[in-house]
């Protein structure tokens, strides 16, 4: 079959409870910005149960089609049941661009099938562009700057975007399209099976709603400063969130590491403490009207990141902050 | 049974933020960061070491790096593993996520038949996620990433738990199979004297391109179907103003304009 | 000629030292800082990572690293905490005259358990009366039928109230020019550690003082043979010992540079951090030149030591010189620090604290240079 232009652009799209996902319905609003201007069609893949009504937000979120496979075999995501049937879905459709969420299955299914297509991927971007030759640029930061990569000769070209990244689209509700089933692949050995997903309620606040995020670096020293960096967050009413050493330490959960690879907030106020402003930390922060650093070292790259700097050891400085705070408050307290 | 450690050097973290880009040459600026073994790795040996004490387990540590990479290949070795084998060749240079686990791979196929093979999540440079996964598939074996406990491991069929963001899923795998792993899943061991000392009758073995029989398109810049195009510098868009003063002035005024802002 | 460069394997040691200071010592140094006392857990934990037995030779379970090894393990250990690694140092002090001299019955009875770290050992030779003179010691003994009598006070002893086995010198009450060696054991009847010294620096090292009231001591804890006792307890004292001191004195100086460059990238005076002014890089090259010396006397001792060469001239040297320097290192950096100095919170006033001990430990300044200006002169 002869193929004018570009094959479409497809999203990989996760859903929990017949729920879509909010990674996906973000991703699917970037897919179709890069099908207009790849002049082509922008497509879902979605795989789960008794889903067959619960796919008009795709295509309010942007998508023309949506291959649906809807089957009790596909409820839990099954490693090499869904690799199998995205392989040959792709093999006989040839999408120019796959994306998928950062999600723990995105982050799976992802080198999975871009190994199997024998294609290139690249993990966490933080944006996506078409470049004058209408190759997709994936950027992802490092070395204080930013990549641009590209997969300039094998395709699909693919890349796993990190919830918040892109906005949720508005949702055009007149706008439809066509649903295609999928099959079931019948011929997958069964060496690997999920056997049970527990999902836990996490109990703080979620860090990518909270209006003040107050996250903590490897500057706490140890725990009794991390939980000086907790008050902090709680005399604010915040979100606690963290770097990478804080996770690395012990002293808080991979959960809340806020960064590239973790989790994007874009809050009214950020309040940093004892971190160094380290890229990959800050690039989890978009739109926060006001960023405040803490931090005993003036030369600190934080510094050049927010609009209110603190030069102090945090140990000495938050207990202090947190009293104004306590008093600010308790002044507030109105009749 | 035969266990296969993926590990990786990678720059000091603690030294890496040094690294940056020119802004003028837009290239990487020459930085002597040493390497250092990457620290998921390290939690992918204890796993192998581990099975090591309950069965009759053989380790080989391999890495696919530089002629320098060879420290933390020898530091396995010190950490328990019984060989060790460093893939080094200019040819694999440049290489990205694709090319990297092809390789290994190829290298995992030439050792032999393999029971199981642990990576680190990720490395603390690149960490991408993807070699582990891209690995079984090159190799044709199940994958289960993310693994934060060994629920059972006797016999051929392994149940594993795989983190999610907030819970887990239990998977049924049958070996052999690749498991990358994270830091929930165990406590790292130290670096000990007699470790050390055991390691001296140990052997490193390199492999190069030769070794492995690939073509030179398939491994290296070659091999990787993902290239940097450019380089940027990036600008931030905020003036930052140093508060001054004693202590309690500097939170006072802190707090002032945190109110004044609206966002307090 | 010479290759100043660390082997592999030697590199793998300091990393290996480094991450056992930095995760199991660091976090014990304020709680050493408050009471003065020795951390059980830092010793049990210096056990685990085989520390007591570098220099215990392998047929008695040791790990036969040698004095090099040594040295890097005490560097690393002393850049967290001078204490831990005096303590440290003293009992490779106390284990060392059994490996020379003792007789293959009292290396099997000894040495596998100081290996493993579950006996700790020390070296008794300082009294009242002699430290630096070690014949004016009073402590005596004599002969009663198969054993040995001992009386007398020994002060100023490292690790005195923790030691299971004490290498003790004492001179022969009918002959006073003569000296033996013996090895005290922890409960023997007449033998106890009473004072507790409260130093001023290097807190979290027991330093104390025993007493030797008619000990009955068996002719099978005789180190050495009558009449050598000097030659075995200063033996160990002068590579051994001084060695050790080395070791402190370097991780001190480190630590000092270290904690110096810190402060000056980060304190900011004049709009600029104060590393910009000479009067501050003044203070830190001479540290840093003296770290530079200091480890080039200090491991070429230590490899004349590994070569089995007499070596104790040398350390003569590299203790003067990395003790005096250490000590210059210190106030250096609590001057960089200025008001911050002389804060408890702020490390360096314990690094000048600590600083002050290492001189009169295992020979005072002075007499480093006696001994090395008789080495010139002969």
């Amino acid at each position: 079959m002869m193929k004018n232009g570009y094959g479409p652009v497809w999203v990989i799209v996760e859903q929990r409870d017949c729920r879509i996902r909010t990674v996906s319905l973000q991703l699917m609003g970037r897919a179709q910005k890069l099908a207009a201007g790849l002049n082509t069609t922008a497509e879902a893949v979605l795989f789960g149960n008794l889903m067959e009504h619960h796919v008009r937000p795709l295509f309010a979120a942007g998508a023309d089609r949506v291959f649906l496979g809807s089957n009790p075999q596909l409820a839990f995501y099954e490693p090499e049941i869904y690799v199998r049937a995205i392989v040959r879905l792709a093999q006989e459709h040839e999408p120019e661009i796959i994306l998928l969420g950062s999600t723990a299955m995105g982050r799976e299914l992802a080198p999975l099938v871009a190994a199997r297509l024998q294609t290139g991927l690249t993990a966490h971007c933080i944006d996506l562009v078409l470049d004058e030759n209408n190759i997709l640029e994936q950027h992802i930061p490092a070395y204080g700057g930013l990549l641009s990569i590209i997969c300039p000769q094998k395709r699909p070209q693919m890349a796993t975007i990190a919830k918040g990244v892109f906005p949720m689209p508005e949702p055009d509700p007149n706008r439809s399209g066509e649903i295609i089933p999928v099959t079931v692949p019948e011929d997958v050995s069964p060496r690997l099976q999920t056997l049970e997903v527990v999902h836990e309620v996490p109990d703080e606040i979620p860090l990518e709603s909270a209006a003040i995020v107050v996250a903590g670096g490897a500057g706490a020293g140890d725990p009794d400063g991390w939980r000086q960096i907790a008050d902090l967050a709680d005399a604010l009413n915040a979100a606690l969130g963290c770097t990478r050493p804080v996770v690395d330490e012990g002293w808080a959960p991979l959960e809340s590491m806020i960064g590239q690879s973790g989790r994007m907030v874009s809050p009214e106020l950020y309040i940093g403490v004892g971190l160094s402003g380290e890229q990959q930390h800050m690039v989890g922060i978009t739109g926060a009207k006001v960023m405040v650093a803490i931090n005993n070292d003036a030369k600190s790259p934080v510094f050049d990141q927010v609009d209110y700097g603190v030069v102090d050891d945090c140990r000495a400085f938050v207990p202090v902050l947190i009293k104004k705070i306590k008093a600010y408050q308790k002044n507030q307290v109105t009749c | 049974m035969n266990i296969v450690v993926c590990v990786k050097a990678v720059p000091d973290p603690q030294q890496a933020c040094n690294i940056r880009i020119d802004p003028v040459t837009k290239t990487l600026m020459r930085c002597q960061v040493p390497l250092v073994l990457n620290a998921l790795d390290k939690n992918a040996m204890r796993a192998a070491l581990d099975l090591k004490e309950q069965f009759d387990v053989h380790i080989t540590a391999l890495s696919m790096g530089p002629p320098d990479a060879e420290g933390i290949v020898r530091e396995c070795l010190a950490l328990g593993a019984d060989q060790g084998i460093l893939l080094s060749d200019r040819a694999f240079a440049g290489a990205d996520a694709y090319a990297t686990a092809y390789t290994l791979a190829t290298a995992i196929a030439k050792i032999g038949p393999v029971d199981v093979v642990f990576c680190g999540m990720a490395s603390s440079d690149g960490s991408t996620e993807w070699v582990g996964p891209e690995i079984a598939t090159f190799l044709d074996l199940p994958v289960v990433t993310m693994v934060e406990e060994i629920v059972e491991c006797r016999g051929p069929q392994w149940k594993v738990k795989a983190s999610l963001a907030h819970g887990y899923r239990l998977m049924q795998v049958q070996l052999p199979a690749v498991f990358t792993v994270t830091r929930k899943l165990n406590t790292p061991r130290a670096l000990v004297f007699s470790g050390i000392i055991n390691a001296r009758k140990k052997s490193i073995v390199r492999w190069g391109i030769d070794d492995l029989g690939v073509p030179a398109e398939a491994v290296g810049l070659k091999g990787s179907p993902t290239i940097v195009s450019k380089l940027t510098t990036t600008q931030s868009k905020r003036e930052v103003e140093i508060l001054t003063g004693t202590r309690e002035e500097k939170a006072t005024q802190l707090l002032k304009k945190l109110v004044d802002s609206g966002v307090v | 000629m010479i290759d100043f460069t660390f082997t592999e394997e030697q590199e793998m040691f300091r990393k290996s030292a480094r991450e056992f200071a930095e995760t199991k010592v660091a976090p014990k140094v304020a709680e050493m800082e408050a009471t003065g006392e020795v951390c059980d857990e830092v010793v049990k934990a210096l056990g685990e990572a085989e520390m007591m037995a570098l220099t215990i030779p392998e047929e008695y379970d040791g790990l036969g690293l040698g004095y090099i090894a040594r040295l890097i393990c005490l560097e690393e250990i002393s850049r967290v905490s001078v204490a831990t690694a005096m303590m440290l140092q003293v009992f490779a002090l106390g284990i060392e005259p059994i490996i020379k001299f003792g007789t293959e019955e009292q290396k099997k009875k000894y040495l596998p358990a100081l290996a493993k770290g579950e006996r700790l050992a020390s070296t008794a030779v300082t009294e009242a009366t002699g430290g630096s003179d070690p014949t004016g010691i009073r402590t005596s003994y004599r002969k009663e039928g198969n054993d040995y009598i001992l009386n007398g006070r020994k002060c100023f002893i490292t690790n005195s109230h923790i030691a299971d086995t004490i290498t003790t010198l004492a001179k022969d009450n009918e002959n006073p020019k003569t000296f033996s060696t013996f090895i005290l054991e922890k409960g023997m009847e007449g033998f106890k550690p009473t004072h507790k010294e409260h130093k001023l620096g290097m807190r979290g090292c027991n330093t104390g003082e025993l007493a030797i009231e008619n000990c009955r001591v068996p002719a099978e804890n005789l180190l050495g043979g009558e009449g050598k006792g000097m030659r075995v307890a200063l033996g160990a004292i002068g590579d051994v010992g001084r060695g050790g001191m080395v070791g402190c004195a370097l991780g001190l100086q480190a630590a000092c540079l270290e904690a110096s460059v810190k402060f000056a990238n980060e304190r900011i005076l004049y709009g600029k951090p104060i590393s910009n002014l000479q009067t501050i890089q003044n203070k830190l090259a001479q540290m840093k030149i003296d770290l530079e010396a200091g480890r080039l006397l200090g491991y070429r001792a230590a490899a004349i030591q590994d070569n089995g060469g007499r070596s104790s001239n040398e350390f003569a040297a590299a203790k003067y010189f990395t003790t005096e320097a250490a000590q210059k290192a210190a106030k250096m950096a609590v001057d960089i620090h200025g008001g911050y100095g002389c804060m408890e919170e702020y490390a360096v006033s314990r690094y000048l604290r600590d600083s002050f001990v290492l001189g009169p430990s295992a020979g005072t300044s002075d007499i480093m240079k006696v001994i090395i200006a008789r080495w010139v002169l002969s």
